[in-house]
């Protein structure tokens, strides 16, 4: 997998590496800390701002967002379970 | 309103599910698919769930004339915001796409929840997806259309899945519990 900025590939790999290790072994068991790859995360996510604005790709025209609304917690109906 | 919805049955725990799912890229029935980038990440405070905003990069699929029309061909994107709450063993997805969003949005939702009759060893996951074009709703003939390409590109995600899943097993020689209730084990029925 690639980064959307060539430049920031190799920061996303090292990042990418570092937080499934943490969210496997940590997070899943209940550790919330999220420090251990912030560091990596602070830099990775400066090349990718840097590399959306030179490729004039703007996220913030998506309008429809769930998440965080009180549709959020509505469960799509389901079928009847297999 | 939604055009599609969908149901399926993975036999394996959440917490496989929920590691599976950030290494869904690359695999073999998503071609397309060329990036993934975490625009942001935090834990939220108030109930312990992971919230990612990430972009997804991927190339048209279009025949090559269509380039000088609508660009390079490499550039489609969309914007993805997930919450993960292991407590509760939740992961909930919302997709839209970015690129020609204010002619057609789609916009997909997915969560995978363990499943009600054996949240121990399976997960079930339910997507949706709600297409509007410019701010309206579609109906009628655009909605087979897009139904079948929505549905088939999701059977391909699930395929996608099942695949990175296995893939995550056969990597890893030994397991400590993913959680208090699950043992995760090597030997899987085969998928």
């Amino acid at each position: 997998m690639e980064s959307v900025g060539a430049e920031c590939t190799e920061l996303k790999r090292e990042y990418d590496a570092c937080f499934i290790s943490w969210f496997s072994d940590k997070f899943l068991k209940g550790d919330k800390d999220d420090s251990v790859c912030a560091p990596l995360l602070e830099v990775y996510k400066k090349c990718v701002q840097n590399a959306l604005k030179e490729k004039n790709i703007n996220v913030d025209e998506v309008n429809i967002r769930v998440l965080g609304t009180d549709d959020e917690n509505r469960i799509p109906p389901g079928k009847s379970s297999p | 309103m939604k055009v599609w919805t969908s149901e399926h049955v993975f036999n394996h725990p959440w917490e496989t599910i929920a590691q599976a799912a950030w290494r869904k890229y690359p695999n073999p029935m998503n071609p397309a698919v060329w990036g993934t980038d975490v625009l942001d990440r935090c834990v939220d405070p108030t109930d312990g769930a992971l919230v990612t905003h990430r972009i997804i990069s991927s190339r048209w699929g279009l025949p090559s004339w269509a380039s000088p029309i609508l660009g390079d061909p490499s550039a489609c994107y969309a914007s993805e915001v997930s919450r993960v709450n292991p407590r509760e063993r939740v992961f909930r997805l919302e997709t839209q796409n970015l690129t020609f969003g204010s002619h057609i949005a789609v916009d997909e939702r997915l969560v995978y929840l363990p499943h009600p009759d054996d949240p121990e060893n399976k997960t079930i996951l339910r997507q949706e997806a709600v297409v509007t074009v410019r701010g309206v709703p579609v109906t009628n003939f655009m909605e087979s259309f897009l139904t079948n390409t929505i549905s088939s590109n999701a059977g391909k995600g699930r395929a996608a899945m099942e695949w990175v899943i296995n893939q995550v097993i056969k990597g890893l020689s030994s397991m400590d519990d993913l959680s208090a209730q699950n043992r995760t084990s090597l030997e899987y029925d085969a998928v």
